[in-house]
């Protein structure tokens, strides 16, 4: 055998056992933004990649014949495997129901595939060495490799690189030794040229991956989200993303903060309880946009509301909303109760061909920040859901905030008004999103604070709303315009307002 | 016809020559690669109808013959007005006939799978006030729908949306029309003295006490003062008031290609007054001079004053012959489906087609001696574009009218934009190009020449000028030419004799209606064309 074998050898073993742990580790950080609850899954991740190696090591005696061969084969399927492992877990992710299997499976091979690597490698030196030198020396180096892996994984590649590129860089580096094996050794190995071939297809590929990771990193991730991105989709209406940080999620639509799921609960609370407490015998409830389905569980705590309608223009979020389980954890599976009924339509073409009436109207549209938004804040859309309201019924609409934008604010409070409504603008504090105003609207004047609400309610009180009626002076009424299709004098408003304030 | 006609030919003969070697030239290079995506056709007019008229070809001996009380001939929004008004006066005997294979004229419209859209005529202004008959119109249809303190409420989904209109000007979407961004105080001060006389002028009247400037034209006064304007054209009168700024000059010339398919120099000042002053009308839900549009244009109304007459309408039909008789009309009629002639007896025939037709359809009479060589007609071409996206950066104001600022054509109109919904990615946008850089026929001939890929290398530049990379976006080109696209209110024609002569009826058997016997092209004076031919036909009936 060739001199150089061993030194070889053994800084492959350096390196195998550096990119196996970081295999490990991708998969456990992975499937923790993904699936949340870091402990569990890094513990299942964990344990199911030492069992797998374990199983790698069963398997290596079945290896008789050819050992640097093989040797050199796993080496490169270990490559291919963990490097794009973390990229196949991003894509699969959308499939919800199977992305586990996927995830179990893909750390299952890596371990059994890492596993056969050590065994493997000691008996090719079990030659050169002395069996306590061998054993010592192997351990060695794959324990150093492991410490550096654990040290440069969370302090440079995560920040650095980031996750995708990190599995391809690493199945880089494993195939990169598999082909340093194999030209340095190509006299004593059978079929050299093969492995040639197929070490230098797969680290084109590898390569090839690492260079796209960089563009879908740079799409996905580099959008200005301060938290890690867990989820993005385009989907024919918007860009969804979801960020996690801590515990806390985050959904982004076309990169404005839709809620951070630490404090939704008063917006949401505030955007339904104020309406729907004050109107005792409610049974049906309408709500437009909202396709999160957090209205929805607020609505469902009143057991006599038995028919909720949600009209969401995209299938997209609202399927996610219904199938992801970190989503209807919060959302507590609301958009699948046998009461609401999910509808995805445009809002102001679904309104036109209604005719049937709702005691409560929730409005909860993304801000005004475009003209094709802007409509469905006109007086056009208004008297529309007005033909759809019940007798002693209530509207409520979100109407963004009445601290930065006063003039976008009371200009929705005059829109309402213009076409017969009563007002009852309220705002709260929302500490993502600041002072939030939300406007109720009734056919009749007279709007009374409920006594009672829902026993469940976290942030809601009788005394809560008497504050969240009363306007400070600087955020007193304003004189605004009436906004309307053919004048959009909101979305103008809005733009105004919210230019001149750098947020998120 | 003799007079300027070497010259006429010497000029048709080079601009077709060069358009021809270029089209040769095209062939030997092969499709521009940029545009190999491209989909779509070379529309127009029927041109088999056109030619059969134009060159006189033999057309079979009538093979029977029929009786119908009043006959219409042409469904353009003239031709429809008539049949409407006939319908409401309670009279069931009539046809009316159409050579293309559908109504409409100027305001045809088609629609593909991604939206309507027009082919020409895409918008009215909201009526002036003391219109009754358009606001009857409008009220029947729902454009209009109701009154509040006497004054019209409008539609909320037909007034144009914001953003209505922008402005590429020095690299700069700016909103509206009028060039604002980046001009100098001296600009500034010529366009409000501008106007601030066409809103003086607006309300003038004169010594009859009719408005100086109105719509439909002819409700307008007949003061001298006011007359005396269209014997100059719109550019002289403008040097003369001492107007010199780029900017206003270019925003004129723009407004006349808009509606009259001509430039200020070759409209008469009252026409192009007109343009400005002519419009009054308040509405209690929209500012003055708000427009109304849909989707697909006016073939919206086109199929509001259908509805009232769906029996009575014949398409693919063409009048070859109308010859007057002692006790009725004869007119030869070729229908181009079944490839049969056939002769109508009417009592009475409104002819609602342009003159250039009449002259060649209208066989026994002078008609007082009318020069019809006086009528100028603008050729147009329009095209229908689909997109399958819009290019980002020019989305966030796209507004209904898109208009860049010192280019040929008179920007694109976008369909969608009357939508209430989300609307879809893909986008149709109607590209509107005035043939108007030299005198119509020539323009004419050099349009009936061009190929298909010869347009798009006109139309595509201007698209990359508004909006750079959207080239790989487009599906498909859709283009029509109009060769008379519309009448032009040249000099002296508004106000002169022959529109004078042209318009009166013969022996009180045939009638005129058509929006060349008004001068300008616009929906309310085909609208009134037609009440007033219907009208004199009920007269000498009664």
């Amino acid at each position: 055998m060739h001199k150089k074998l061993p030194v070889l050898l053994l800084t492959s073993v350096f390196v195998v056992a550096t990119c196996g742990l970081i295999y490990e580790l991708i998969a456990g950080t992975l499937a923790s933004y993904l699936l949340g609850d870091s402990v569990t899954q890094f513990s299942t991740i964990i344990g199911l990649y030492l069992f797998s190696m374990g199983i790698g090591s069963w398997i290596s005696k079945y290896f008789e014949k050819d050992i640097l061969f093989w040797f050199i084969q796993i080496e490169i399927l270990v490559g291919l495997v963990g490097g794009t492992s973390s990229s196949i877990l991003y894509l699969v992710f959308e499939s919800a129901a199977s992305f586990r299997i996927i995830l179990y499976s893909l750390v299952g091979i890596t371990g059994i595939l890492v596993g056969l690597e050590i065994p493997l490698l000691m008996r090719i030196l079990k030659d050169r060495y002395e069996f306590k030198d061998l054993v010592s020396k192997v351990f060695t180096f794959d324990y150093i490799g492991a410490l550096l892996a654990s040290i440069v994984f969370p302090l440079l590649l995560i920040p650095y690189l980031g996750l995708i590129k990190t599995s391809y860089l690493f199945g880089i580096l494993n195939v990169a030794v598999a082909l340093i094996v194999c030209l340095n050794f190509h006299k004593e190995i059978k079929r050299a040229s093969y492995l040639k071939i197929a070490s230098i297809v797969s680290l084109l590929v590898l390569l090839a991956g690492f260079v796209l990771a960089d563009v879908i990193t740079k799409y996905s991730e580099s959008l200005g989200y301060n938290d890690t991105v867990i989820y993005s989709k385009s989907t024919n209406y918007q860009r969804i993303v979801l960020t996690k940080k801590g515990k806390v999620l985050r959904l982004y639509l076309n990169s404005n903060l839709q809620f951070s799921s630490d404090d939704e609960y008063r917006y949401h609370e505030a955007l339904v309880h104020p309406g729907l407490s004050a109107i005792p015998g409610a049974k049906k409830v309408l709500v437009m946009g909202g396709g999160d389905g957090l209205a929805v569980r607020e609505i469902l705590k009143y057991p006599g509301v038995n028919q909720i309608s949600l009209v969401d223009l995209d299938p997209g979020m609202t399927n996610l909303f219904k199938s992801n389980p970190m989503l209807t954890e919060l959302n507590k599976s609301s958009l699948l109760s046998p009461k609401v009924k999910v509808i995805n339509a445009d809002a102001f073409s679904w309104i036109r061909s209604q005719n049937e009436k709702y005691d409560f109207i929730i409005i909860d549209f993304p801000d005004p920040s475009n003209y094709s938004v802007g409509k469905l804040y006109s007086n056009s859309f208004y008297r529309l859901v007005r033909s759809i309201l019940s007798e002693d019924g209530m509207i409520v609409v979100q109407s963004t905030s009445p601290f930065v934008a006063p003039k976008s604010f009371w200009s929705v409070n005059k829109t309402l008004e213009s076409v017969g409504f009563f007002t009852t603008p309220y705002h709260n504090y929302v500490p993502s999103f600041g002072d939030w105003g939300y406007i109720m609207a009734a056919t009749k004047p007279g709007y009374k604070v409920p006594e009672h609400f829902p026993e469940e309610v976290k942030f809601l009180t009788k005394e809560g709303i008497a504050q969240m009626l009363y306007f400070p002076k600087d955020m007193q009424k304003q004189d605004a315009e009436v906004n309307k299709l053919n004048n959009q004098v909101l979305v103008k408003y809005f733009e105004q307002e919210w230019g001149s304030v750098s947020y998120q | 016809m003799g007079f300027n006609r070497k010259g006429f030919l010497l000029r048709s003969a080079l601009v077709m020559g060069g358009i021809f070697l270029n089209g040769c030239v095209r062939k030997l290079s092969g499709r521009n690669e940029k545009y190999r995506h491209i989909k779509g056709h070379l529309k127009g007019p029927d041109e088999k109808a056109g030619h059969m008229l134009r060159d006189k070809i033999v057309i079979a001996e009538p093979s029977y013959s029929k009786k119908v009380k009043t006959l219409i001939i042409g469904a353009g929004i003239s031709g429809l007005s008539a049949g409407r008004w006939l319908k409401k006066q309670g009279m069931a005997d009539f046809e009316i006939l159409e050579l293309e294979d559908h109504a409409g004229g100027n305001a045809h419209s088609e629609g593909n799978t991604v939206s309507s859209y027009p082919w020409g005529a895409h918008y009215i202004t909201i009526a002036n006030n003391d219109d009754e008959l358009l606001i009857d119109f409008l009220k029947e249809n729902g454009v209009i729908t109701h009154f509040e303190n006497g004054l019209p409420f409008y539609n909320e989904f037909y007034l144009c949306f914001d953003p209505e209109e922008r402005l590429l000007i020095k690299g700069q979407w700016q909103e509206g029309l009028i060039p604002k961004f980046g001009i100098s105080q001296q600009d500034q001060e010529q366009i409000d003295k501008f106007f601030a006389l066409c809103n003086q002028l607006k309300y003038a009247k004169g010594e009859d006490g009719k408005y100086a400037f109105n719509i439909p034209l002819d409700a307008s006064s007949e003061d001298k003062r006011y007359r005396d304007l269209d014997q100059m054209s719109f550019k002289d009168y403008l040097v003369k008031a001492g107007y010199n700024s780029a900017y206003l000059l270019w925003y004129l010339n723009y407004c006349c290609k808009d509606d009259y398919g001509q430039q200020i120099k070759d409209v008469s000042a009252w026409a192009g007054l007109n343009y400005f002053a002519g419009h009054k009308g308040t509405a209690a839900n929209a500012e003055s001079g708000a427009v109304l549009t849909w989707p697909e244009g006016n073939g919206f109304l086109v199929n509001k004053l259908k509805s009232y007459l769906k029996p009575h309408i014949r398409t693919s039909v063409m009048a070859t012959s109308v010859v007057s008789n002692k006790d009725h009309v004869e007119v030869d009629v070729f229908d181009m489906l079944k490839n049969q002639t056939y002769t109508i007896l009417a009592e009475q025939v409104i002819i609602a087609c342009p003159q250039f037709v009449n002259k060649r359809i209208l066989k026994n009479t002078d008609r007082n001696l009318f020069d019809y060589d006086q009528l100028n007609y603008a050729p147009w071409m329009v095209a229908n574009i689909t997109l399958t996206d819009f290019p980002a950066s020019g989305l966030q104001t796209l507004s209904w009218d898109n208009v860049p600022y010192g280019a040929p054509s008179v920007g694109y109109v976008y369909s969608g934009h009357q939508q209430v919904d989300h609307g879809k990615q893909a986008k149709v946008i109607t590209f509107y190009l005035p043939l108007c850089d030299r005198e119509p026929r020539v323009s004419r001939l050099a349009a009936y020449s061009r190929s298909y890929d010869q347009w798009l290398d006109m139309i595509i530049p201007e698209l990359e000028y508004m909006h750079p990379e959207i080239t790989p976006l487009i599906e498909s080109v859709d283009v029509w030419v109009w060769g008379h696209g519309m009448i032009s209110p040249s000099v002296n024609y508004i106000w002169g004799e022959d529109r004078k002569k042209a318009r009166s009826s013969v022996a009180g058997q045939i009638f005129f209606a058509h929006t060349d016997l008004s001068g300008i092209s616009l929906f309310e004076e085909g609208f009134h064309q037609g009440i007033n031919a219907a009208k004199s036909l009920l007269e000498v009936n009664r």
